[in-house]
């Protein structure tokens, strides 16, 4: 998820400027656009939200790009979660809307409180 | 998206650097590494390479007869950066065309978004060009959350393109 590559790059980035004396190594542009990239797009800053994000959204049975789509794109409604990620819908799988609706809601009051 | 991987690689460390021993020798080596990881850029099937996040393993050096290197096989866990055909993401319109707009997505410059693929939108040109709608507006440094239709992997530039399109719910300007 965006947060979570936003936390590592930023260690990265520290650890490359305490290293940057001796090596004389500076980031790559690939680095640099991605670290503004991640920095603007990600809904949660505080390590231990990412960390209750991640942990709330693993308890729902998704696969990875699912989880990482849910909580990138943070869907306000089960309808719009489901335009998302049409997979969590399909046929044989245990997400009915309350569920969806759950997830959504527990995501948002961690936005609330961080 | 951004991926997780784990890699084996070959980092050489020349003559030089060999009389270090111990810790300083695991040191060039890791320098070594970020050196080449960060020249590699991407590749067609892991997408841009950001970061070394952890070194797994170092292996037996292997001393390579002609020039004297010793090579070292090296596994190491990284960060990398891929667009996928149906993703829904988020990006930044850096260019606006009769035709359609240029978006930017973390380390992908070349995403483009035909005016075709924006339904109920229209052009006006000026100083400032914008694609407006009843409601919004898709000009520069505005932020749309689209769908990638397809990808292309460029070879001679080492960097991907991508087609993407707003045609769905929910896609759009991000207020």
């Amino acid at each position: 998820m965006n947060c979570e590559v936003a936390l590592i790059l930023e260690h990265k980035y520290e650890q490359l400027q305490q290293m940057s004396d001796d090596a004389g190594n500076h980031v790559s542009q690939v680095f640099e656009k991605s670290q503004q990239y991640v920095k603007r797009f990600s809904r949660y800053k505080n390590p231990d939200a990412v960390r209750q994000v991640r942990e709330i959204l693993s308890r729902y049975q998704l696969a990875e790009f699912e989880l990482c789509v849910l909580g990138n794109l943070c869907p306000e409604t089960v309808e719009e979660a489901i335009a998302m990620v049409p997979s969590i819908k399909t046929k044989g799988r245990a997400h009915d809307d309350e569920a969806i609706e759950k997830m959504l809601n527990d995501l948002s009051l961690i936005k609330k409180f961080e | 998206m951004f991926l997780k991987v784990q890699l084996p690689w070959n980092v050489i460390i020349p003559a030089e650097n060999l009389d270090a021993k111990g810790l300083l020798l695991q040191r060039s080596i890791i320098i070594r590494l970020l050196e080449d990881f960060a020249a590699r850029k991407a590749t067609k099937d892991l997408g841009y390479y950001l970061a070394v996040t952890t070194l797994e393993s170092i292996g037996e050096g292997r001393v390579r007869q002609q020039t004297g290197d010793v090579m070292f096989p090296v596994v190491f866990s990284g960060i990398t950066f891929k667009l996928y055909r149906g993703e829904i993401l988020e990006g930044v319109v850096h260019k606006v065309l009769k035709h359609g707009v240029f978006l930017r997505c973390g380390p992908v410059e070349n995403i483009y978004l035909s005016h075709l693929k924006m339904p109920g939108y229209s052009y006006m040109p000026g100083e400032n060009p914008v694609f407006n709608d009843k409601v919004s507006r898709i000009e520069k440094d505005i932020v749309v959350r689209f769908i990638v239709i397809g990808t292309k992997w460029l070879e001679a530039e080492r960097e991907f393109q991508a087609l993407v399109s707003l045609e769905g719910h929910y896609l759009g300007p991000v207020s």
